[in-house]
């Protein structure tokens, strides 16, 4: 059965492939990252070690996900922050939607993280009369479009300089060009006087480091930074598989991740944070709260199978790598994890009934998989995500027909033949009458965009025997 | 919150899932080979650290003496435009920026301001193969090397180590992440490429990063 959101991404889908200008700015964002991250790889001597070992790293988290979570916990609550466990989006939100309230809350300053969007928080908090100021430049940027993140790493990757401009000049005060530094700049001055005035900072986690209880946080631009230094509460949401063993790990993973990400060998900012300002120290925030998200998660440990999608990173490489991605854009998979990784996991998260459709928007080239720098064998698992969807959800009865049908006629020499004649037969007469691809075509979504080959009268076989006599 | 916390009831069920989804056994991943990664770092570390400066955009300036470091402070602040200076409170900043005509806010004394148009900073290691510095808390807080345009670092040549790696053994004995509820690894200058994959310098944090490494005599 077709979902409604499988419809809604087939009407998306075949618009934003059409989209001439929309193609350009991917293409153009694309090619500038393959290029520097072709110039990135260079400066390890060993890329394929490298994500061998980031491979082992994540499947040793992974794998013991309770030791370490509970090392990180007690290392964190050690130093006087706060760790909230919470089984669904709901209850993440609820315990954020008590502390604003409970604390006299007006503005919140939040960095970039895909997990509050899972989550949709912003939204929450903004229901109970918050302003939550997104502070990475692409994130502020689609906040001010009131659009989703269109790209897990670049948010705003779907719109050009002068799409940015023209936004900006809207919304902003002192923009009269679409030159970058003049946008940035704008963006700057806009959320300069937020920093300091907001009481709570938000921030995702690109790491909870076990040993030391410690989230390490990746941005280039210092918000994240200025988010955790300014305002007097400080809340890190985080999935659970974002825990590491050990800081040592970091060595590895830092480099990996930004070369993935962006083709830089390291990111600007690389930050740990792990507790709220100790006795002694001149500035931070007065309260540490980190929330610790299953939402869908352990499911997803529970098949071993695809327990190794958990060790993903959230780079973008396998978005960026991915011909599909590439021609229908971020925004058309209407998930918060678009392209191949999106495509994976979001059955687990939403469920398996509404988003299976997902499976099947990939050409199992393997592009995603060969990226990945955990080594997520994301390609076979749109596979297996395609046979559970077979297995556990509902059919129509024409397909359970058909597939019977399908499979009686191949069990047999004699059967396979006779069909093999009725099919030949009728893609001549269809294409004699020049049916293919109209309405009454039965192959339709397949004809419409392609022309049926010539198809020779007589089989394989018949040419066999005509040729080399019976055996 | 504690009484959040207490009430915390996810926590058991979460943790219960995680173990009863454990007790089903994942493949191990193809196995790594544990040789090198990187290329190694080469035996001089500061030319090695002045390559890595230049290509994340760092200024580095080299001195032989506290008076030499003290005149190439006064030579990075010429074109910071005037305002106060925040600095971290450590005797070897003392000694150097007492003799500086700017109007100074120590650590000691507060955080660094909105306005403040450059901070100055000690660090706990360079690390010569990426360009990095690593702060922590106790070197000015977690807003003195990110809050002002322009950020200079006083370090001394014993604080450089090769590579990451190196970094991580040098917090791990000194107890830093220990010690500090913030760790910060910069590389280079605040930057975003978030308009059309062009890369702009100077974001939220310091658009300028000058460090001063003075050679033990």
């Amino acid at each position: 059965m077709r979902s409604s959101a499988a419809a809604e991404f087939l009407r998306k889908a075949a618009e934003k492939a059409a989209d001439v200008a929309h193609r350009q700015t991917i293409r153009r964002n694309i090619s500038s990252y393959d290029l520097s991250v072709g110039r990135g790889k260079l400066r390890f001597s060993d890329w394929e070690e490298a994500r061998r070992r980031c491979a082992e790293i994540k499947w040793e988290a992974i794998n013991h996900l309770d030791k370490y979570l509970l090392e990180f916990e007690q290392k964190v609550q050690a130093r006087g922050g706060h760790v909230f466990w919470a089984s669904n989006a709901e209850e993440a939100r609820q315990y954020i939607e008590d502390l604003v309230t409970s604390r006299g809350v007006k503005l919140v300053v939040k960095a970039k993280s895909m997990v509050t969007e899972e989550i949709h928080l912003a939204s929450a908090l903004e229901r109970r009369g918050v302003e939550v100021l997104e502070t990475d430049l692409g994130e502020f940027i689609v906040q001010l479009r009131k659009e989703p993140p269109y790209h897990i790493v670049t948010p705003a990757m779907h719109l050009s300089r002068a799409d940015i401009s023209r936004l900006f000049r809207e919304k902003l005060e002192g923009v009269t060009s679409d030159e970058p530094e003049e946008l940035v700049a704008a963006a700057r001055r806009a959320l300069r006087k937020a920093f300091f005035a907001a009481d709570v900072g938000i921030t995702g986690a690109n790491f909870l480091v076990a040993d030391a209880g410690m989230i390490a946080l990746t941005t280039n631009e210092g918000n994240a930074r200025l988010c955790t230094a300014l305002p007097r509460i400080h809340v890190a949401v985080a999935g659970i598989e974002k825990v590491i063993p050990r800081l040592a790990d970091l060595a590895l993973l830092w480099p990996t991740l930004a070369t993935a990400g962006t083709g830089q060998h390291l990111t600007t900012y690389n930050t740990l944070i792990g507790g709220p300002r100790q006795p002694g120290e001149q500035d931070g925030p007065e309260e540490f709260h980190v929330i610790l998200l299953d939402n869908g998660r352990t499911e997803l440990l529970a098949d071993p199978e695809q327990r190794d999608v958990l060790h993903c990173i959230r780079c973008g490489a396998c978005l960026n790598a991915c011909p599909v991605y590439r021609t229908v854009g971020g925004h058309t998979y209407a998930t918060t994890y678009p392209g191949p990784i999106g495509s994976v996991l979001t059955p687990h998260l939403r469920g398996l009934e509404g988003w299976q459709h997902l499976s099947y928007a990939s050409s199992l080239c393997g592009n995603c998989t060969s990226v990945c720098p955990v080594r997520i064998d994301l390609h076979h698992h749109l596979l297996h995500n395609r046979r559970n969807a077979v297995e556990k959800t509902r059919h129509g009865w024409l397909e359970n027909v058909s597939f019977r049908a399908w499979r009686w006629t191949m069990m047999s020499s004699a059967r396979f033949g006779f069909a093999g004649r009725v099919g030949r037969f009728a893609v001549r007469f269809v294409n004699k009458l020049g049916l293919s691809g109209t309405i009454i075509d039965p192959m339709r979504t397949w004809t419409r965009h392609r022309s049926l080959p010539e198809v020779p009268r007589e089989s394989f076989r018949q040419l066999w025997r005509k040729r080399h006599g019976q055996r | 919150m504690g009484s959040a916390e207490t009430h915390n009831q996810s926590r058991e069920a979460v943790l219960a899932r995680i173990r009863a989804a454990l007790k089903a056994q994942a493949v191990r991943p193809e196995p790594a080979t544990h040789s090198p990664v990187f290329p190694p770092v080469g035996k001089d570390l500061l030319a090695t650290f002045h390559a890595a400066c230049a290509a994340n955009l760092m200024e580095l300036v080299v001195t032989r003496s506290w008076d030499e470091t003290a005149g190439a402070l006064r030579a990075a602040l010429t074109s910071v435009p005037t305002g106060e200076v925040f600095v971290e409170d450590a005797p070897e900043l003392r000694q150097s920026v007492d003799s500086l005509e700017t109007p100074v806010r120590w650590s000691s004394k507060g955080i660094p301001q909105e306005n403040a148009v450059a901070t100055i900073t000690g660090c706990e290691a360079l690390v010569a193969a990426t360009g990095t510095i690593v702060v922590a808390s106790e070197r000015g807080g977690r807003g003195g090397s990110v809050v002002a345009p322009c950020h200079i670092v006083v370090a001394r040549e014993s604080q450089l180590v090769p590579d990451l790696e190196a970094a991580f053994a040098h917090l791990r004995a000194e107890s830093i992440a220990e010690r500090n509820s913030f760790v910060g690894f910069i590389t280079g200058c605040s930057r975003t490429a978030d308009i059309e994959k062009i890369i702009v310098i100077g974001a939220h944090g310091p658009r300028r990063v000058v460090v001063i490494l003075q050679m033990d005599s």
